[in-house]
């Protein structure tokens, strides 16, 4: 078991082509680990890394869904006409995004880089990451257990998560991804596959940023691992999470071509043009 | 408990001078964000809601027509540990509000800072 996640650790930092591998969930005499031993993550905390999945491919002022010069990640060569495809409707703003429909989470790995606070609810058994810009809830199973067996697994906004403690770092590995179209990166175009295989490590960098590393591996979308480390801020003690309910006002529907339309308060767009169609 | 909500106002008007652009759940590209504009009004209305919060202002445009403008916040989670509250905008408040205007020219936009009808500012104002 440990020879295959060491394995897997070493295709994520060195390997240019992967099948899709389903890793050992834990080093073997890895085992339960005490509420003592773990860490204190307990609080508010807010992302420090803006919209964007990563900062290389963010186009000018660092705002995922403007028009500009962006960089691009390892792309198979599938993937980058995707994504050029993709570049070109954010251009012309309309690539629509999913959750702006309201009602799908973000799903992992994009969670990781949304807007508003976040909670990671630490237990010996498992991890939640829970976002308030909603609705996201992540499991991370930390008792031991494997992944889903093939048969037993179907993509999922959240996928499968296993992993263990090393030390006081959550060490977690996702498979069983939607992917696109169902879920996306960011807005610059970004998505990835439902072959997306996720490797994340999640710390404590000082004492009031967590970190986390994360390395998607993707025979699909990627020609190597690519690894992007996300930030995220404690709040001051006290802080609370609120609601976060899209439909409860959404003035922003989306139109059938992708156009983001604003509705004045009767309802009606105050916008000049509606594509048609909508 | 008047001068802790001041004390936070501050906080969050220091803050909007730094912080990264905010992100909606929606695309931010029917904004201008190179031309903040600025208006003068009365508020009509304050939606504290989700996903965003919308300041409906009524105020003249660049010709001088009074008409009402939909002015797009953030979402109260993120706005109430700012230090806003469903009562910072009321009806009737004369207020400024500095926002990024729609690309099209219609009567909306992304709020960036107010001066509130008490003088106290929020968010960014600029310059």
């Amino acid at each position: 078991m440990r020879a295959a996640l060491a394995l897997v650790l070493a295709l994520a930092a060195a390997t240019p082509a992967l099948a899709d591998p389903l890793p050992a969930s834990a080093p073997p005499g890895a085992r339960l680990a005490a509420w003592k031993d773990l860490p204190d993550w307990s609080g508010v905390w807010i992302g420090a890394n803006g919209s964007g999945w990563d900062t290389t491919t963010m186009p000018k002022g660092g705002v995922a869904g403007l028009p500009g010069v962006r960089e691009h990640p390892p792309l198979t060569p599938e993937w980058e006409k995707k994504y050029a495809a993709n570049s070109a409707k954010v251009d012309q703003d309309r690539f629509p995004d999913p959750v702006s429909f309201c009602g799908t989470p973000s799903g992992f790995p994009r969670l990781m880089s949304v807007p508003d606070g976040y909670e990671f609810v630490v237990r010996p058994e498992q991890t939640w990451v829970l976002t308030e810009n909603g609705p996201n809830v992540m499991r991370i199973y930390t008792d031991g257990r494997a992944h889903l067996g093939p048969d037993d697994l179907w993509a999922t906004y959240m996928g499968d998560s296993v992993g263990y403690w090393q030390a006081q770092t959550l060490v977690f590995d996702t498979i069983g991804l939607n992917g696109d179209p169902h879920t996306i990166l960011d807005r610059t175009g970004l998505t990835y596959s439902a072959k997306a295989h996720v490797l994340t490590r999640l710390y404590l960098a000082d004492k009031d940023t967590l970190e986390a590393k994360i390395t998607i591996i993707d025979p699909e979308m990627l020609t190597q691992p690519w690894t992007v480390t996300k930030r995220y801020k404690r709040q001051p003690p006290g802080s609370r999470i609120y609601d976060y309910v899209c439909t409860e006002n959404n003035r922003n529907p989306i139109t059938a071509t992708g156009q983001t339309l604003t509705l004045g308060t009767d309802g009606k767009p105050i916008d000049k043009a509606v594509d048609p169609g909508k | 408990m008047k001068r802790r909500m001041s004390a936070a106002l501050t906080a969050a008007a220091s803050l909007g001078l730094t912080a990264p652009p905010a992100l909606a759940h929606h695309s931010f590209a029917m904004f201008d964000r190179e031309h903040p504009k600025t208006l003068v009004g009365a508020i009509k209305e304050f939606q504290w809601t989700n996903p965003h919060s919308w300041i409906q202002i009524e105020a003249p445009d660049d010709k001088g027509v009074v008409k009402e403008w939909s002015i797009e916040s953030l979402s109260t989670g993120t706005l109430s540990r700012q230090g806003w509250r469903p009562g910072t905008f009321k009806p009737g408040d004369k207020v400024t509000i500095r926002f990024f205007p729609m690309k099209d020219g219609s009567a909306g936009g992304s709020f960036v800072g107010a001066i509130l009808a008490n003088g106290q500012t929020l968010g960014n104002m600029g310059p």
